[in-house]
């Protein structure tokens, strides 16, 4: 069984590896309390991702929408768990974030899973939060 | 242990106040002790089954001596009564009874034992399964809770400029802008394309009238040496080249 990946090595290897396609794809670390792996997905209209490994797990997390931005809170909860299913690959969620209320598009794996297989939930998961943002332009202020 | 139950306690009270952890550390410190001790207790009813396979192997052992002394007993009394030794037959039928009454309570005891082997197999397996879940649910929570904390401190970066954390919408937004940005620059290299294009047609049309010298041709060439010098240039009575004449009059 291959080792599982951290925070750091996950980034070393993302930044170093030949086979790994990074067009467009900015990555910085940000140490803290927690180390994460800053994304920016310059083709995904710059949108900002977060990736964080702990223990056995890889967390993706890509930023939809403030509650704020919401028109009607209700319908679109409702909105969001009908596209979930359907929506392959990520899943829809909320977050309090700095005290606000956030919906988020997140993805998680396995922290043995194969470069590739992160690259490719990297350009997963953009691809859905913005397609998700689309979807759902109607239920947006 | 319901696993969701105490995942979605770690959320409580902790949530909506702004700057506060979003996950209750102390739940969170309350559930990685519970993992602990779960372990633990896995680990002590582990010894347990080991401790009572080895008192049922000692518990088997006996039986089989007992079973074996059975059938000792057993070909004596056969033998005694062969031998019309009836005395001795009842002698040795005591101590059977009584090898046979042990016989009975140890197959119990055994049974008892093989009951409580079953389960706690049983439920040091399903103990193992809970823990793991419990762990990559908590891992989870863990690296949930880094990329929020990391989103929120994203989003105080921009608190000062009065701007809201990007999210998506932004970014469709950007995607939008540079959509009809980059449709403006083909319609702007289209319109280029297309007004160059009507120029030279324009152009082609002007040279084939005859308006703009055009590009040489064998009938235009021809048309210059066929057609008679003019008279109104003021050199008259010089005598000169043709030729000449038709190139300064067409320069």
């Amino acid at each position: 069984m291959n080792t599982p990946w951290t925070t750091e090595s996950l980034h070393e290897a993302l930044h170093s590896d030949q086979s790994v396609d990074l067009e467009g794809i900015e990555l910085n670390l940000i140490g803290g309390v927690d180390t994460i792996i800053n994304i920016i997905m310059h083709e995904h209209g710059d949108l900002a991702m977060q990736m964080a490994v702990s223990g056995e797990q890889i967390f993706v997390s890509s930023p939809l929408c403030l509650a704020s931005q919401v028109k009607d809170r209700h319908a679109f909860n409702e909105a969001c768990l009908r596209l979930n299913p359907v929506n392959p690959l990520s899943n829809l969620g909320l977050q309090d974030v700095g005290g606000e209320d956030l919906y988020i598009v997140f993805g998680e794996l396995s922290s043995r899973s194969p470069l590739a297989a992160v690259v490719e939930e990297i350009h997963a998961l953009a691809d859905n939060t913005i397609q998700a943002a689309e979807a759902f332009a109607d239920h947006m202020k | 242990m319901a696993i969701w139950t105490k995942i979605i306690t770690l959320f409580r009270g902790a949530a909506h106040e702004a700057g506060t952890a979003v996950v209750d550390a102390n739940a969170m410190r309350i559930l990685d002790q519970e993992v602990r001790d779960a372990q633990n207790a896995l680990l002590r009813s582990r010894d347990d089954l080991a401790k009572i396979m080895a008192q049922r192997k000692i518990a088997n052992d006996k039986l089989n001596d007992k079973k074996a002394k059975q059938i000792e007993y057993s070909n004596y009394i056969r033998e005694a009564l062969a031998r019309e030794n009836r005395g001795l037959a009842q002698e040795v039928a005591v101590k059977l009874a009584q090898i046979e009454a042990d016989i009975a309570t140890e197959g119990k005891i055994i049974g008892e034992f093989d009951n409580s082997i079953s389960k706690l197999q049983a439920s040091s397996r399903q103990a193992e399964t809970v823990i793991t879940r419990l762990k990559q649910q908590i891992d989870t929570v863990k690296a949930t809770e880094s990329v929020q904390r990391a989103q929120a401190a994203l989003a105080a970066q921009h608190a000062g400029t009065g701007a809201k954390l990007g999210t998506a919408l932004d970014s469709l937004e950007r995607i939008k802008q540079r959509q009809v940005e980059r449709a403006a620059q083909l319609e702007v290299a289209e319109e280029m394309a297309k007004t160059t294009g009507e120029d030279t047609d324009l152009q082609r049309r002007l040279a084939q009238a005859g308006i703009v010298p055009g590009e040489s041709s064998a009938d235009s060439i021809l048309a210059r040496f066929e057609t008679p010098a003019p008279k109104a240039l003021g050199h008259d009575g010089v005598p000169q080249l043709g030729q000449a004449n038709v190139t300064s009059q067409s320069s």
